[in-house]
């Protein structure tokens, strides 16, 4: 695995609607800029040896980080993969879709649902969303969100962005009523 | 519900902290690796829906040194130590309904300025940018050496975006810095540098 850069964002929501959010809402990504491990190599029919050599390595190198930048334990999780323009989505779907890659922030984040997440190409500087759900129960409404991201020199058309997410709380005035209030 | 710190007295809505850590650059690690940071506040304008004649003051004066403490500290938390920052920048992005000048009352006085350069040690006047954009516009702020400005090494720059912001009404307040210099900085120095004048170019220029 190349790694060209590390980017670590953190967003602190201190007011929100117009009223005092408190403890402050937090928000953490962390991303690796990474080269395409089938970059220059046409259409690769078999993609799980690049996985192997890659996707449990990405998730052992970003898992602390992004628990780490986030002050407090993560109530709700996300992840991304952005590939530069000469790849596939196939090959950011294929680093970040395997246990290989998310268990690492399962583990760290002592977490036990699916992470959801943002698959998309596209050029250096390009903006994503990560989603993010609770850790535990993908069904508590208060912890749907997203957060933005930009990287303005990244992807290069032979990379890929690797990134995962991770929230505090939920969202910073969060007032909707359960699902289980609608069935 | 508890206010906290700076978010009632300066109208602090959200903190946006942004460092990259250059791992390869080219191919190639850099001989002396470098994190950038950037710590973006949003806040309210005080000055929104005032004129161009409002004397600016006031609010500077009270507002800029909460500012700079805040921003300063995520900076020197976020790389590291005050001294292993080397290089520094500041910024100011303002929404639409505001001018230009309410960005530089809150960076370009003593009141932001001096404070920051004394929280990160520094001597040198600090490079800066600012622009009046839509919220989500990315503004490149430059930085350069903390002691020594002209040290061509250490010009560099980190792009800063807070995607919802800043608002028609709102700032967005900016502190840069950088614990190294360019990846691979080989463009020479002063110190190294040829004389160059008009004269000796003319084969160049012709």
């Amino acid at each position: 695995m190349k790694v060209r850069k590390i980017v670590t964002i953190v967003e602190e929501i201190r007011t929100e609607g117009g009223r005092e959010v408190y403890p402050p809402a937090q928000v953490a990504v962390v991303a690796a800029v990474i080269e395409n491990p089938w970059a220059g190599q046409g259409f690769v029919e078999d993609l799980n040896p690049g996985i192997d050599a890659t996707a449990s390595d990405l998730g052992a190198l970003l898992a602390p980080q992004v628990i780490d930048a986030l002050q407090g334990d993560a109530e709700a999780y996300g992840k991304a993969a952005i590939v530069g323009l000469n790849g596939e989505i196939e090959h950011g779907s294929g680093l970040i879709h395997t246990l290989k890659f998310g268990d690492h922030f399962r583990k760290a984040a002592n977490a036990t649902t699916l992470l959801p997440a943002v698959e998309k190409r596209g050029p250096a500087g390009v903006v994503f969303d990560i989603p993010l759900k609770h850790i535990t129960d993908a069904t508590i409404r208060s912890h749907h969100q997203t957060v933005e991201v930009r990287i303005a020199d990244a992807p290069h058309p032979d990379e890929i962005v690797v990134a995962l997410a991770a929230a505090a709380q939920g969202r910073p005035q969060q007032r909707l009523a359960p699902l289980s209030t609608e069935q | 519900m508890q206010q906290n710190g700076a978010t009632g007295s300066i109208g602090l809505r959200k903190l946006v902290t942004y460092r990259e850590s250059v791992i390869a650059e080219a191919g190639a690690h850099p001989a002396r690796p470098a994190l950038q940071a950037g710590v973006a506040a949003v806040l309210r304008n005080p000055w929104a829906g005032t004129g161009p004649t409002y004397d600016l003051f006031d609010h500077a004066s009270r507002i800029a040194p909460v500012l700079a403490q805040l921003l300063t500290d995520r900076l020197i938390d976020v790389l590291g130590g005050a001294d292993v920052v080397q290089a520094f920048g500041k910024a100011a992005i303002v929404g639409s309904a505001g001018e230009i000048e309410h960005g530089g009352a809150l960076i370009h006085t003593p009141f932001f300025g001096n404070l920051m350069r004394e929280f990160l040690g520094g001597e040198s006047i600090i490079c800066f940018s600012d622009t009046r954009a839509e919220a989500g516009e990315a503004l490149v702020v430059p930085m350069w050496h903390k002691t020594k400005a002209a040290t061509r090494d250490y010009y560099q720059t980190i792009a800063i975006r807070v995607p919802d912001a800043p608002r028609a009404d709102e700032l967005v307040i900016v502190a840069a810095g950088s614990t190294g210099p360019r990846p691979h900085p080989r463009i020479g120095d002063r110190s190294t540098d040829p004389a160059i004048t008009l004269k000796n170019l003319e084969s160049v220029l012709s």
